[in-house]
């Protein structure tokens, strides 16, 4: 249904502002003058089917915000996702169920995914049931069976009677996994999926999930502030911080040639297999500053080493590199 | 086996839940074994008019009628259970429903149920359940869903405070991904989450339920055809200088099926605690 041109996921300006409770009264006030915590300003990216695409930055800088609002569970203040050349806003209005089951999202707490109440079995079930997938409860049964054995859980008959609490996390997390991709979804959210589990299964619960991707024909949006995982799995990656992306390109353009400060920061504090490498680490200080009502001027200009004095006039535009690479900085040229 | 295990070392360990559920297996066994327990037919009327107690084989006297008192506190004990069982069944039913509606619901269903629920909260229930009594007839089932119908709003309180934290848990948001439908989400999730407080404030609500029947008897808008404790009470209170078994023991009665019921809710609240589940001590 979307021709060449139309990339099959657009967020177009997608901005979330939460009011500030700052202890004033507010009845009268106009909305320009109360204060928002901006915790996603105006971000725009696309992406192609079966992609994927990394977001990483520090805690608070808006990304599972922005993940959220991409599954819909919040709706941005301004801008739209369009799936398909389709708004999702238009799509979840018309039809919610056949929204849902295109979207997906794995959450970073394994633990809390599923109701304590219930066993596997009956977790596992109910989407399927739900959307009417397989003929009948022998057959639904036996695809939960299948895909828990292709998940590597065994033995899944006693996996499926189990309750969520005498579960590992690691197997919790594939268990969610599998459960998203019963919809075969177009895109997949994974909102820091491995970030509470042990270093041992993390490789393990990636693979399951860019493997189930692939084989679906799913996009991936991959979040988390793990620059060498992020790395070596993406395809693209976005750089976030305080709720704006500040540099967007393909992963190798990103990491081997940062161009923002902010990434450059980033990067050259990740710790590398080499311990020898010799390695400059750039400096940053200051504490990460708080998304209500920050600006004028670059966010990042507070902290960063390269800070002039055109930085804390306005926000800079997107300066386009190659290979549709892109930073917002007023301190780099075009080439 | 291990549930089992686990449910039983949790009564052994709360000695208030002990108490209360040893009380309601004797209240059980009494109903259970109410024709042998019963010496006399407590609705015949027989000879001894004002009998005091151990006079003609009668424990605990008779009243004006020469009714045997003490057979008509074993026939009480199942009217008692039952007013206490099914008004409270009612209550929490209504109380479970609204309250996890607008707690889960949120916005306008929230603001309309949450000052539906004040307004019960500060009315004088025990005068509308006169007023109920008094307009539509003083049978036993009136008196059940009256006291069902006006005791509700704590419990909807605790259901809605239990769905306004359910509702932001990840499991909440992961089922609504799924596509499940909000009635789903709240029958599913939000609700067998969020019950345990219920269950035991319904428990305690028992006891009040008891109380309110008792009081509704004694101001003589009791069943009149139903034998109960707190229409022993009123039949009794004007002999209580000459014949004052009639209304004590049936007194007596009432506070220690209160208090097993209470002893029960309490233990229960203690119990199903999510801090006492994990295995925390209190």
């Amino acid at each position: 249904m979307s021709d060449k041109n139309t990339p099959f996921l657009t967020i177009d300006h997608i901005t979330k502002w939460y009011p500030h409770n700052d202890g004033r009264i507010h009845l009268f006030r106009s909305r320009e003058k109360r204060s928002w915590v901006k915790a996603v300003d105006d971000v725009s990216l696309t992406m192609n089917r079966g992609e994927v695409l990394g977001i990483i930055g520090e805690s608070g800088c808006g990304k599972s915000t922005l993940g959220r609002i991409l599954v819909r569970l919040e709706s941005p203040t301004s801008g739209d996702v369009l799936l398909g050349g389709r708004s999702t806003a238009q799509m979840l209005r018309e039809d919610r169920k056949a929204f849902r089951k295109r979207v997906q999202i794995v959450f970073q707490n394994p633990f809390d995914t599923f109701t304590p109440r219930d066993t596997i079995q009956k977790i596992l079930m109910r989407p399927l049931r739900n959307y009417g997938i397989g003929a009948s409860d022998e057959e639904r049964l036996a695809m939960c069976r299948e895909a828990l054995e292709a998940g590597g859980l065994h033995p899944t008959d006693e996996i499926l009677k189990r309750y969520p609490h005498e579960l590992s996390g690691g197997q919790l997390q594939r268990i969610s996994i599998i459960r998203s991709m019963f919809f075969k979804p177009d895109l997949i959210i994974a909102d820091e999926p491995v970030s509470m589990l042990d270093v041992s299964v993390r490789a393990d619960i990636i693979n399951m999930l860019l493997d189930l991707a692939k084989k679906n024909n799913t996009a991936v949006i991959f979040i988390s502030h793990d620059i060498a995982l992020t790395r070596y799995i993406s395809d693209h990656i976005a750089v976030m911080y305080l709720g704006r992306v500040v540099e967007y390109g393909r992963t190798d353009d990103v990491i081997a040639g940062p161009r923002h400060p902010y990434t450059r920061v980033l990067i050259s504090h990740c710790a590398d297999v080499d311990p020898d490498q010799a390695r400059d680490s750039l400096p940053i200080t200051g504490e990460p500053p708080t998304p209500i009502n920050p600006g004028p001027g670059c966010y990042f200009a507070p902290r960063c080493f390269m800070a002039c004095e055109g930085c804390r006039a306005a926000y800079p535009g997107r300066v386009e590199l190659e290979n549709g690479h892109y930073v917002c900085c007023s301190c780099i040229r075009e080439e | 086996m291990t549930k089992i295990q686990k449910a039983l070392r949790a009564i052994v360990s709360d000695k208030q839940l002990l108490f209360g559920l040893i009380g309601i297996a004797v209240l059980l066994l009494i109903i259970l074994f109410q024709d042998v327990l019963e010496t006399h037919d407590p609705y015949d009327y027989g000879p001894d008019s004002l009998a005091a107690p151990g006079i003609n084989g009668h424990l605990l006297g008779t009243n004006k009628l020469g009714q045997d008192v003490y057979s008509m506190l074993i026939a009480g004990v199942s009217t008692s259970l039952k007013v206490a069982l099914i008004s409270s069944l009612i209550s929490a039913l209504i109380g479970i429903l609204l309250g996890g509606a607008a707690g889960f619901l949120g916005g306008k269903v929230d603001m309309v149920l949450s000052e539906l629920i004040n307004v019960f909260m500060m009315i004088p229930t025990f005068f509308l359940e006169l007023m109920i009594i008094a307009m539509f007839g003083n049978s036993i089932t009136n008196v059940m869903i009256v006291i069902g119908l006006t005791s509700w709003a704590s419990n909807a309180k605790l259901m809605r405070a239990q769905a306004l934290s359910l509702r932001e848990r990840t499991f909440v948001k992961s089922a609504i991904v799924m596509g499940e439908t909000r009635p789903q989400i709240l029958f599913n999730y939000i609700i067998p989450n969020g019950i345990f407080p219920v269950i035991a404030n319904t428990t305690m609500g028992m006891s009040g339920a008891i109380l309110t029947e008792a009081s509704l008897s004694f101001l003589g808008l009791g069943d009149v055809n139903v034998i109960s404790w707190g229409q022993m009470i009123y039949d009794g209170k004007s002999y209580i200088t000459s014949a004052w078994w009639i209304a004590t023991f049936a007194g007596i009665a009432i506070v220690l099926t209160v208090i097993t019921f209470y002893m029960l809710g309490d233990g229960l609240n203690h119990v199903l605690n999510p801090k006492h589940i994990s295995g925390g001590k209190k």
